[in-house]
């Protein structure tokens, strides 16, 4: 709440964490200086003039001087040079941010209304950016939808994300995150365990910390994208060692053993932005609720109703345009590619977990033949879909 | 009043030469008579309403906005209230909609026709000596776009809203479900009436000067407008064709923006700054040509530099078209075209540093009178200089990598299109109030007005600085708490300028029930808009009128006895060397 | 009223160095004519203002134009072979008899401006139907260049269906009748009118009526030259939308791994140029690419999604079902060329995006729509012109309505001679 709350570093910065952030806040110091030394004369010639020569009505001007050539063009030509040195200094610094430097660690980044996907390569997709510290990290970034901007002002870098190209980004982060301690990190395993009890979403906000338990820098999407813009937050991590980034990433790469796909899902959920556009309570978001939704039947917007299954979970997953709930746009884009199968698996069963057995129950009792049939239906068609999968996956 | 002493040729104070009973006011009664009105006078007025209007409802907007972001979670449209008005809506959506429309209606229905268009139209032809506009038809069909424009926003605000920012962005625009058609298209319709005003005054200001007008006897007002009305016809029907192709993406998708049909969204924001960017000198441009008036009308000293203010002015037309890509240094384009693109962006930024330091000079050793236009003028260029310095940080480009799209942006134009636009459209206001009505404004109430804006606007504004600087996004309904304390003072400011706008709508408004006559020049200028009386007739002047040199004080005189400024034979040479050879404004043949 | 005093000795307020065009015109003092407007001293200054308006008026035209004509040069410069090919399905014999009448139209028209200036009102009049009959020859024309397209499937790229295995699908709407119908309507009002006028002996009425049928008429004369034109140069045409089927295999089988042409597939340097022109080409396609897509889970929602030829969702699965293909592998796959060269056209092309054709056809209906849309405003004001002329409202001092209306229509038609063969001529 307070103004001084976080002045530990700079009144006017965020952290400042990359190998940019110095040169961007040193030409920013500089022109704000050559700015007060023109503002401060200035101020002093308007309240000044204003309070001197101040004078009753019908008091005629002390002077009617109207031109003097040399001053005018001395202070015509005079400040150009300044904006030399600022456009020198400024053209300099971006040219830096534009030459990547070999060898740099690459990241993809997927951005979608109002998510991010970090790709770590080898299937692993987290939202959150991991990176090395002093080491070049470069981002390849996409979008699926609509145009998005990645900032991460720690770092002082910014690029707007256009469908249909590819822009990218490099840094060169110096200062890792911090570590919590044990008992930070015991704290937080335990509110980490309650969300998945509670469904909540982590909130970084509140306790600081990433639920692996280092510190974080913000990032922003500053392009804006629609309803949940200032949602479109993630968070970057900036490692001690590369090995370090391996381990976490190892972390991620698959449903750690143990974990059932439903509990998986609904990891799957939070991180990859489902959270953003269904909900699990109910409420109507930008896209259906998962509550009570599978099992039955649902209206698309072609008019035709459809059983909410398996198959057709899938395929709203993989084709999310080929059948759209009526009442809603069709602004999903596909996670086709995204998810591993058994990502997708875990999803449905997720899905599944949060199916209303009443209603599925009572459709039993209504037409218990055809349901039956159906059921068996259902069942051969997911294990052709799963078929399918373990077809494609080693072909990849 | 000594007669002996009044210069009888076109004063109207000549007590030899009667005021006129029927001013443009008053000439003609009805309802009917203000709708087909072809008078340019009337034309403005009814703009100054229309627009006043359109300021209200986005300023509202505005205040709405900031009461939203008193928490980081949002509040306003949280509250109940918004949730039984428009319950299928999220509070996300409507804060969405509420800025878009806040920035729609400010740039299209209010900043651009605010000083072209309202004071304008009232005074491009008096300050000329001309009797109308060249095509008053034409000018009266260009309010009438605008009122048709304004009507087509209001319709897109009440079918489904309008959430895709002011810009437009493709491929949000493409896609978003809210009534993007109708609120282009009254883009589309402003645009023309911005194209048929500006096309209006190039060729009154070229065609419709009286003997003894030459260009540069001009007042710099003038000077503004005509530089302005190039931008507006050369600018505009660019926005007409982006806005046109917009709209046949949305409903053909003709693949030229959207990226789903191969199109290229980059392109669109090329082509929209292509006429957005000169839009921003549409905005500022007038504004200069009204602070020059002020300044040097109540310092009553001659403009210091009137040819360098005047070049700069079409400097700054001109160059405003090579500047539009500093609004897309983060979109992608080439390191070659962005570098030169900040280049071009810093030479902008020299024309308008000349007028501040002419305007300084002008103040210098003047006589100023601390009337409330003078308050505005000069909390004018206190603001201004705040703005277009910070214009700096965002030109340079290692900065701006930084800076773009935070509310560091969002301070730095504000600080120019409120304190630099509306702040002198006040200052203006106020400065040919007592020519438009015909009546003195209570002058404490005006100050306070002009003090409760300034320091409402700062308190508004300055801090969004150090939350731009800070990383915060613009654009965002939601944000984190360490952002929280900065944006409360914000809003503090946004109601203390609210409160002084809404003072100074009062204050003109009493003025009008019970305002003191105005006298034919309250002020003291030398412009030929003083010389008729206040409110001026209907064909402006019922004599024509003799042309002088426009900031010529030497001859104007403070009568006390009558409170008001006459005209007098030149009793002194002042500075001979540098003032033309005085003119004896003579008596009437 | 007051009128200025143009012997109003200025110069006496020194500054001698004052332009003063107007001293030699106050002999018009209170004697306003009536077509002198009242703010106006002379008509010499009225003149000089509408002129200057109207080329200000041209000057944003211009510029209005050169938004699309910039839009052109870009997508041009992107995908020259899409342009090329594309031009294939305009027919140049109808550019080339549309041009023709236009610059016919320019001549008559500014003969009928010489005539005004003269005083030759029944010539001017006849001068001024005959630009309008031109005018309406041209939309004759354009209707059956359009209706043709328009069956055809020739669209916009959202609403492009043309499929060049049935590049003249039957049962379509009737697109040349919903063209005419409303010219149909003018024609049969005007002789309505031409009729009652005759009768009821109104003379001046009538005069006006009989030219203006002609002019409807025109409308349909333009429709049959088209016509004939179309049908005849039918053996050239259809020649050429075979090749341009041709293409469209070509590249579509490029991008589905088409075996003949495996080997430039792989050519990613220029996969750009060898995307399928057109989306539903594409997706016709479909079938022979079974062979790729071993899923036939995925397979079966594309087929089914490309039943729909509306379905403008498409690509996105298109693309998706090309990038599961590299992105599953693990690889990041994202290309990594300079984003400054990273344009659509030059980033490996990700995307089975739909029509590129379909892109030039928009440039095309755009361009050519506005400008017809321009040439129904000139019709609009050529009446206006043509009835004012006939009441013998011009003389030699007043003639600046055909003036600038004569400048607007030859900024019309320069408008379309740029675009003849920036749209027709470029194969």
């Amino acid at each position: 709440m307070s103004l001084l709350g976080d002045l530990n570093h700079s009144a006017f910065f965020p952290d400042s964490a990359s190998s940019f952030s110095s040169d961007s806040d040193w030409i920013f110091y500089f022109i704000t200086v050559v700015c007060v030394i023109f503002f401060v004369p200035i101020c002093i010639a308007l309240f000044g003039s204003a309070w001197k020569y101040h004078k009753a009505n019908g008091e005629p001007a002390d002077s009617q001087i109207d031109h003097n050539t040399t001053i005018e063009l001395v202070w015509s030509i005079g400040p150009s040079f300044l904006l030399i040195i600022m456009f020198y200094f400024g053209a300099q610094g971006y040219l830096n941010h534009r030459t990547v430097p070999e060898g740099a660690y690459e990241i993809g980044v997927d951005a979608k209304m109002w998510g991010w996907t970090m790709n770590y390569g080898s299937g692993v997709y987290h939202p959150e950016l991991h990176v090395v510290v002093n080491e070049s990290t470069k981002l390849t970034m996409t979008s699926q939808d609509v145009i998005h901007s990645l900032y991460i002002p720690a770092f002082r870098v910014k690029k707007d994300i256009v469908p249909g190209r590819y822009n990218y980004l490099w840094f060169k982060a110096t200062k890792a995150s911090e570590k919590a301690t044990a008992e930070q990190q015991a704290e937080l395993d335990r509110v980490a365990k309650k969300n998945k009890e509670t469904g909540e979403s982590w909130s970084y906000d509140d306790h600081q910390f990433t639920p692996d338990g280092y510190r974080f820098y913000d990032l922003y999407c500053a392009e804006y994208c629609g309803t949940n813009h200032s949602e479109m937050q993630t968070v970057v991590v900036v490692h001690e060692t590369e090995a370090e980034l391996k381990a976490w990433i190892k972390k991620y790469s698959a449903r750690p053993d143990g974990v059932t796909p439903a509990a998986y899902g609904a990891t799957l959920y939070e991180r990859r932005g489902c959270k953003s556009c269904h909900s699990t309570d109910g409420t109507k978001l930008v896209g259906p609720s998962y509550e009570g939704s599978f099992g039955t039947m649902r209206q698309l917007t072609g008019g035709s109703p459809v059983k909410v299954d398996e198959n057709y979970v899938r395929e709203s997953i993989l084709y999310p345009k080929a059948k759209v709930a009526a009442g809603y746009q069709p602004v999903m884009p596909s996670y086709k590619g995204q998810l591993s199968d058994d990502d997708v698996n875990s999803l449905v069963q997720f899905i599944k977990s949060l199916g209303d057995p009443s209603a599925a129950g009572g459709e039993e009792n209504n037409d218990t033949g055809s349901a039956a049939a159906e059921t068996g239906d259902e069942a051969s068609a997911a294990e052709t879909a799963a078929g399918d999968a373990t077809e494609t996956t080693p072909q990849n | 009043m000594s007669a002996g002493s009044l210069r009888s040729g076109y004063e109207v104070n000549d007590p030899g030469y009667p005021t006129p009973q029927e001013n443009y006011l008053t000439n003609s009664k009805g309802v009917l008579s203000w709708m087909f009105t072809l008078d340019h006078k009337r034309i403005g007025l009814m703009y100054l309403i229309g627009v006043s209007v359109a300021f209200l409802v986005a300023g509202l907007l505005a205040l709405g906005i900031r009461l939203h972001l008193l928490s980081p979670d949002g509040a306003l449209f949280n509250t109940g209230f918004f949730k039984w008005l428009a319950p299928e809506k999220q509070p996300n959506d409507i804060y969405n909609q509420v800025f878009t429309l806040h920035g729609a209606i400010m740039v299209f229905l209010f900043i651009i026709p605010s000083v072209p268009a309202a004071l304008g139209n009232f005074l491009v032809p008096v300050m000329l000596g001309a009797k109308d506009v060249a095509f008053p038809r034409l000018n009266l069909s260009s309010f009438y776009l605008w009122v048709a424009g304004a009507i087509f926003f209001v319709m897109a605000l009440m079918a489904s809203g309008l959430d895709t920012g002011w810009t437009f962005y493709t491929p949000y625009s493409t896609t978003t479900d809210s009534s993007v058609i109708l609120a282009t298209t009254g883009a589309f319709i402003l645009g023309f009436s911005s194209i048929f005003t500006g096309l209006n005054f190039i060729v009154t200001i070229n065609t419709m000067r009286p003997p003894g007008m030459t260009w540069f006897r001009m007042p710099l007002f003038l000077w503004a407008t005509y530089s302005t009305s190039i931008i507006q016809v050369l600018a505009t029907p660019v926005l007409g064709i982006t806005l046109l192709l917009l709209i046949a993406e949305r409903t053909m998708h003709i693949g030229i923006f959207d990226p789903e049909y191969n199109g290229d969204p980059v392109t669109f924001q090329h082509f929209f700054w292509f006429y957005s960017h000169p839009a921003v000198y549409i905005m500022i441009l007038p504004a200069f040509g009204i602070i020059s008036e002020l300044i040097s009308v109540h310092s009553h000293k001659r403009i210091f530099g009137y040819r360098f203010i005047a070049y700069s002015s079409i400097a700054i037309a001109l160059l405003g078209f090579l500047v539009w890509g500093h609004h897309m240094f983060t979109s992608g384009m080439s390191p070659m075209t962005t570098i030169i693109f900040s280049a071009l962006t810093f030479t902008v930024s020299v024309p308008s540093a000349i007028k501040v330091f002419n305007w300084l000079a002008t103040m210098y050793k003047g006589s100023i009178s601390l009337t409330t236009p003078m308050v505005y003028a000069i909390s004018f260029i206190f603001l201004f200089t705040i703005g277009g310095l910070t214009g700096l940080h965002l030109g340079t480009l290692a900065t701006d990598l930084h800076l773009h799209d935070t509310y560091f942006v969002v301070a730095h134009f504000h600080y120019v299109m409120v304190g630099g636009t509306l702040v002198a459209f006040l200052g203006g206001v106020f400065h040919w109030w007592p020519k438009m009505v015909g009546r003195m404004y209570n002058e404490i109430g005006g100050k306070i007005s002009a003090a409760l804006v300034f320091i409402g606007f700062n308190l508004t504004f300055l801090p969004q600085f150090v939350l731009g600087s800070r990383g915060m996004p613009r654009r965002y309904a939601t944000y984190d708490p360490e952002f929280q304390a900065l944006h409360i003072m914000s809003t503090y400011g946004a109601l203390t300028l609210g409160i002084g706008l809404f003072i100074a709508l009062g204050v003109l408004l009493y003025s009008l029930i019970n305002g003191r006559k105005a006298p034919a020049n309250p002020w003291g200028g030398a412009t030929l808009e003083w010389a008729c009386t206040s409110p001026p007739p209907y064909y402006n002047f019922d004599r024509p009128p003799v042309v002088g040199d426009p900031y010529e004080f030497g001859n104007i005189e403070w009568d006390a006895e009558s409170d008001r400024y006459v005209k007098v034979e030149p009793k002194r040479k002042v500075v001979p060397s540098e003032t033309p050879a005085e003119k004896p404004a003579h008596a009437g043949e | 009223m007051a009128t200025t005093d143009a012997g109003h000795p200025t110069d006496a307020h020194g500054h001698s160095d004052s332009a003063h065009g107007h001293d030699g015109h106050g002999d018009h003092d209170h004697d306003h004519p009536s077509y002198l407007a009242h703010h106006f001293d002379t008509p010499e200054q009225q003149f000089d203002s509408g002129k200057l308006g109207m080329w200000l008026f041209l000057v944003t035209e211009i510029l209005f134009f050169s938004g699309m004509f910039c839009a052109y040069a870009i997508f041009r410069a992107w995908r020259p072979e899409v342009f090329e090919g594309c031009s294939q399905f305009l027919n140049t014999k109808l550019g080339a008899i549309n041009t023709g009448v236009l610059l016919f139209s320019s001549l008559t028209m500014a003969w009928a401006v010489r005539c005004a200036q003269l005083e030759q009102h029944k010539q001017c009049a006849c001068l001024i139907a005959t630009t309008l009959s031109c005018a309406m020859v041209f939309l004759g024309v354009k209707a059956i260049e359009y209706s043709h397209k328009w069956t055809m499937g020739l669209l916009p790229a959202g609403l492009y269906s043309y499929d060049p295995a049935n590049p003249h699908p039957v049962g379509g709407p009737n697109y040349l009748a919903y063209i005419c119908a409303p010219f149909a309507a003018a024609t049969v009002g005007v002789l309505i009118w031409l009729i009652i006028s005759y009768l009821r002996g109104a003379k001046f009425q009538f005069a006006v009526a009989k030219p203006l049928l002609v002019v409807c008429l025109s409308f349909f004369g333009g429709v049959g030259l088209g016509t004939i034109l179309e049908s005849g140069g039918d053996d050239s045409e259809h020649g050429s939308v075979h090749v341009a089927q041709h293409d469209d295999h070509q590249h579509g089988d490029h991008q589905h791994g088409g075996e003949q042409h495996g080997g430039e597939q792989h050519d990613g340097e220029h996969s750009a140029e060898h995307t399928p022109a057109h989306a539903e080409p594409a997706v016709a396609t479909l079938p022979a690419a079974g062979a790729m897509v071993d899923d036939s889970n995925d397979l079966a929602v594309l087929k089914r999604l490309a039943s729909d030829a509306t379905n403008t969702g498409l690509q996105g699965e298109l693309k998706a079902l090309e990038a599961q293909d590299k992105m599953s592998g693990g690889a990041i796959t994202y290309d990594d060329s300079d984003d400054s060269s990273a344009t659509i056209a030059a980033s490996k092309d990700n995307v089975l995006r739909p029509s590129r054709a379909g892109v030039f056809f928009s440039i095309y209906y755009c361009m050519t729509g506005v400008h017809a849309i321009h040439i129904l405003a000139g019709i609009g004001v050529l009446i206006w012109l043509l009835v004012r002329t006939m009441r013998n409202d011009f003389n030699r001092n007043y003639f600046g309505p055909v003036d600038y209306i004569g400048l607007y229509w030859h900024l019309v038609d320069l408008i379309w001679i740029y675009l003849f063969p920036l749209m027709y001529l470029i194969r």
